[in-house]
């Protein structure tokens, strides 16, 4: 339990882009009312600024 | 006694006579304000959901209202630590320790890691390495700022993220454990509201508040009081200051110097123990020359 807790804490920023700045991103587009390029959806669009964000805080251990 | 009255020639033991029966007069007096505050204050954060959901009001509004609860949410949990609504087995015990609890959840700041962590800042205020607090210590107020920033990234070594250290040297590694279960019960009421379709909510009513209270409380809770903060010891560790928003917009904190030396009087007293007080202070070489 307490590993599993460890992983989850030390993939951190990860999960926080996938799992609240995806959707936050996806909500701010579609109440925006913004045309994405190649068909993309607000979800996708989200998954990809949450997640990338995220895969980049991981990595630098910060957001900014 | 007079705030300009000279008592340099005074002796220790005079001092610290005058001293005590000045903190006498206000220890034991109850928080009645702290214990409304600390209640309605959680109340009105939690009815801004419902509000905000329903259209009652607009987002924006419960965004600025958010921010005040949450910068508001830590003072009266910081009388409770301090037992100042209720000692230790006294009748109203109870009601200290719920003020604690509940007052700190919009801060996700569990009760016992405020409590045991903070009394180490008291040990040991300015001491880079046993103050939980010390890494807000700054050069000026922009500096301030963005260390509390910092010091909140994911693999910052200080601010929140030293107090697991902390209680690890304390011998209270079991306490690191209500931190871990805030954070998870935070963060997934987080996601659980942005994959319901509530994200700017959740990001304007508790995320983005909660950053923002957290700076706010690290600058007046933390480092304007101790600031330069390049001296321990009783007289030392902290001061007296003026702030361009004053003693409430400071948080109570323009009077720290008197919550060091007599940490069971009550926020709301501690201006009058101040200005009573005063003269001993400067007799000791406090701080105390911006107010």
């Amino acid at each position: 339990m307490i590993s599993v807790i460890k992983v989850i804490f030390y993939l951190g920023p990860l999960i926080f882009g996938l799992g609240f700045l995806a959707p936050l991103s996806a909500q701010i587009i579609s109440a925006a009312g913004w045309t994405l390029p190649f068909g993309m959806t607000p979800l996708i669009a989200g998954l990809i600024i949450g997640g990338g964000l995220g895969l980049i805080a991981q990595i630098r251990g910060t957001w900014v | 006694m007079s705030p300009t009255q000279d008592l340099t020639e005074m002796s220790d033991a005079e001092l610290i006579r005058m001293e005590r029966e000045i903190a006498a007069r206000h220890i034991n007096k109850f928080p009645y304000f702290a214990v409304f505050w600390a209640f309605s204050n959680f109340l009105v954060w939690l009815s801004l959901w419902p509000l905000v959901f329903m259209g009652v009001i607009p987002l924006w509004l419960g965004f600025v209202i958010a921010c005040l609860n949450i910068i508001l949410s830590y003072l009266p949990s910081h009388e409770a630590q301090h037992d100042i609504i209720a000692k230790p087995g006294s009748p109203l015990r109870w009601l200290n320790q719920l003020v604690g609890h509940v007052s700190t959840i919009p801060l996700v700041l569990p009760y016992r890691v405020a409590k045991y962590t903070h009394m180490e800042h008291h040990k040991h205020a300015n001491d880079p390495e046993k103050d939980p607090d010390y890494a807000t210590h700054a050069d000026g107020p922009l500096s301030a700022i963005w260390k509390s920033i910092y010091y909140r990234q994911p693999r910052a070594d200080g601010g929140l993220n030293a107090y697991g250290a902390t209680l690890e040297r304390i011998g209270r590694p079991d306490i690191v454990l209500d931190g871990v279960v805030y954070q998870l019960i935070h963060f997934g009421i987080l996601f659980a509201l942005a994959w319901s379709g509530y994200a700017i909510e959740a990001a304007l009513l508790w995320w983005l508040p909660r950053h923002l209270a957290l700076t706010y409380i690290q600058f007046y809770l933390s480092w304007a009081p101790h600031h330069p903060g390049n001296e321990s010891g009783r007289y030392r560790d902290t001061r007296s200051f003026r702030s361009i928003l004053g003693n409430i917009g400071s948080l109570g904190m323009q009077y720290h110097i008197i919550h060091h030396l007599h940490p069971r009087i009550p926020l709301y007293r501690t201006p009058q123990a101040y200005w009573e007080m005063k003269p001993i202070l400067e007799a000791r070489g406090c701080n105390v020359h911006e107010l």
